[in-house]
């Protein structure tokens, strides 16, 4: 094939769409690794028995441990549990067991937490790393997400690949205060403009 | 340029659904269209649309330096008083733009005309950039294209190439859209794509879920502050919204900046005339209140009487008028010999301040009329995406075809 000396299109292109229904925006294709989510530790003893898979039972309690662990250090503290119902659901949150009652009795306030609904194991063993797990709570929309909240999830079982950011520990809130309602106090205030339409809905392009 | 009759790529169709193309139909009719694609010269690739697009550009940016600091214009642009500060300061601060879309007519001679710039949300860019592409890769590789034939597409490298100019290494970027509109949310995927490729973070919010944090700054549907925010959401309708009083403390950088709201507006064209009357590649314009007694015999806004009678020839052959905020068409007529001769049915914008501008008739090929959309990524032109349509308007449903360069 004879080249141009200068040519006019790119040397590849990105071309698939991936559209709404996926994560894609959410996480990197490159970067992924193999993931398992787990409701509960026996569940993920279970799965451990199949021998073609990448973790055994030890890795299921030492992980279970390490997520117990760092939902308590990481998971978000609320102030009221209606605001923490808010965000992850109705029902869906619980006191802060961390909390002793000396704290409390010392004007301290009590928070409220999200309940951990799982966790989540990934494997970076393809790469010469290690496995790596995050706990899960529940979303305000049904969802399951890391303690970061900038992920979530269909379910709280499963397998799938997810970006290793998803992994990335989520800052410490254990003796922080707790959150107020200066997290998000409206939504909604772009797109009701109708400079343009009266009525139906239209491309905002062109 | 002409329009060349071609085989179509045998099981397209399943392709273009594999690689999430969904829009390939679109209201019963094709909108992708590979039956037929039109074929350049380098030279006309080259002469007559890259660079005269790209100095269009330059003299938008011209008409931008002075609408910007001068209250009549921003008055006549419809730019809301309380936001003049917001796009000055963007623009004496230099932000940055991406990416916008030139319309142009052309029929292979003569200067292309610039019918419209969409500065600001232009659509269209998956077909362009990848799934022409894609097209033409796979033609030339059948051997339906010669081997020494080209497109000019260099649309997603140019993205890359720019994302990495205006971004620091590794920022984390969000983009919104209505997520429910697939046109809109493949060309924001597109570009989001590419700023993955630039090494950039790309998050998708839907547009309705933006919130506003009590610090005052604007938040993702997951209640994560926005730092940049590559919006499809054309700034007309920013300035207007609820959270439009919160644009300038929110911190956000915005993607197109705030003074794209000056360039993606009708009524830059009566600014561009105004400043450079007859370069070959701009049509007469005017606000159609300053000319409108002048053309029923009249006379015309003192200011731009001048400029009237240099075009009133031009005029009399054929005009169109249009809203300054419009999008796919809606609200064009065009007037021939004075009398209306086409107009669309969307008259959704027509409320808006309108201008009128010559007409540069579309060329007809085989009952089918192209409109050039000239790519313009950063301050340069880089690729092309043809729309044709049986209507003299170019609307939503024309359909895309794909263009080559032999010769």
């Amino acid at each position: 094939m004879t080249e141009r000396f200068t040519r006019k299109r790119s040397r590849h292109v990105a071309l698939v769409l991936a559209g709404t229904a996926t994560l894609a925006l959410a996480g990197c294709e490159d970067d992924r690794m193999d993931a398992q989510s787990f409701p509960d530790l026996e569940s993920c003893i279970a799965a451990s028995q199949q021998d073609t898979l990448w973790f055994t039972e030890d890795d299921c309690r030492k992980n279970f441990a390490a997520a117990q662990e760092e939902f308590l250090e990481t998971a978000p503290r609320y102030e009221s549990k209606e605001l923490c119902e808010q965000e992850h659901g109705v029902g869906n949150c619980g006191g802060d067991p961390a909390q002793t009652q000396e704290a409390q009795n010392s004007g301290g306030g009590f928070s409220f937490m999200p309940l951990l609904v799982g966790y989540m194991m990934g494997s970076m063993l393809s790469r010469g790393g290690g496995i790596f797990s995050q706990p899960m709570v529940k979303t305000a929309d049904g969802r399951f997400s890391t303690p970061k909240g900038d992920q979530s999830f269909a379910s709280n079982r499963g397998t799938g690949k997810v970006s290793a950011a998803t992994f990335q520990r989520a800052p410490s809130t254990i003796g922080k205060p707790a959150m107020t309602a200066t997290q998000v106090s409206q939504r909604g205030g772009f797109g009701a403009s109708a400079t343009a339409r009266s009525g139906g809905r239209s491309s905002a392009g062109g | 340029m002409e329009k060349r009759t071609l085989p179509e790529r045998p099981g397209w169709r399943d392709k273009a659904q594999e690689l999430g193309f969904t829009f390939a139909d679109m209201g019963g009719e094709p909108y992708w269209d590979e039956t037929s694609a039109y074929r350049f010269t380098l030279r006309q690739i080259e002469d007559d649309i890259e660079d005269p697009a790209t100095e269009l550009h330059a003299l938008c940016r011209e008409a931008v330096d002075r609408a910007v600091r001068d209250e009549a214009w921003l008055t006549r642009l419809d730019i809301p008083r309380q936001h003049w500060d917001l796009i000055a300061s963007s623009w004496a601060r230099g932000e940055p733009e991406l990416y916008g879309r030139m319309d142009l007519a052309y029929d292979g001679s003569g200067p292309a005309k610039l019918l419209e710039y969409n500065a600001d949300t232009p659509t269209s860019l998956y077909e362009s950039a990848s799934f022409q592409w894609l097209w033409f890769e796979q033609q030339q590789a059948a051997g339906v294209l010669d081997a020494d034939a080209d497109q000019f597409n260099s649309i997603h490298e140019a993205i890359v190439a720019r994302w990495t100019q205006i971004c620091a290494d590794g920022e984390e970027l969000h983009f919104t859209a209505d997520p429910d509109n697939p046109e809109d949310y493949a060309t924001v995927e597109t570009l989001a794509w590419a700023a993955r490729e630039a090494g950039l973070g790309a998050h998708f919010t839907p547009l309705s879920q933006i919130g506003l944090t009590e610090e005052g700054q604007f938040a993702d549907d997951q209640s994560r502050v926005i730092g940049t925010l590559f919006k499809l959401y054309p700034w007309e309708d920013m300035l207007r919204d609820s959270f439009a009083a919160h644009l300038q403390a929110s911190g956000t950088r915005f993607i197109e900046p705030p003074w794209k709201a000056l360039l993606s507006n009708k009524g830059i064209l009566p600014l561009l005339w105004q400043m450079f009357p007859g370069h070959p590649n701009l049509l007469p314009a005017f606000f159609l209140s300053d000319v409108q007694d002048a053309l029923s015999g009249g006379s015309p806004a003192t200011e731009v009487a001048q400029a009237f009678e240099a075009a009133r020839e031009t005029l009399a052959r054929g005009y169109v008028t249009k809203p300054i905020f419009s999008r796919e068409g809606a609200g064009v007529v065009i007037h021939e010999n004075g009398d209306e001769v086409a107009r669309t049915s969307d008259d959704s914008y027509s409320h808006h301040p309108m201008i009128l501008q010559g007409l540069a008739s579309l060329p007809d090929f085989d009952g089918f009329h192209p409109v050039l959309g000239a790519w313009i990524v950063g301050e340069n032109c880089c690729g092309l995406g043809l729309r044709e349509d049986r209507a003299r308007i170019t609307h939503n449903l024309s359909r895309f075809k794909p263009h080559f360069i032999e010769g």
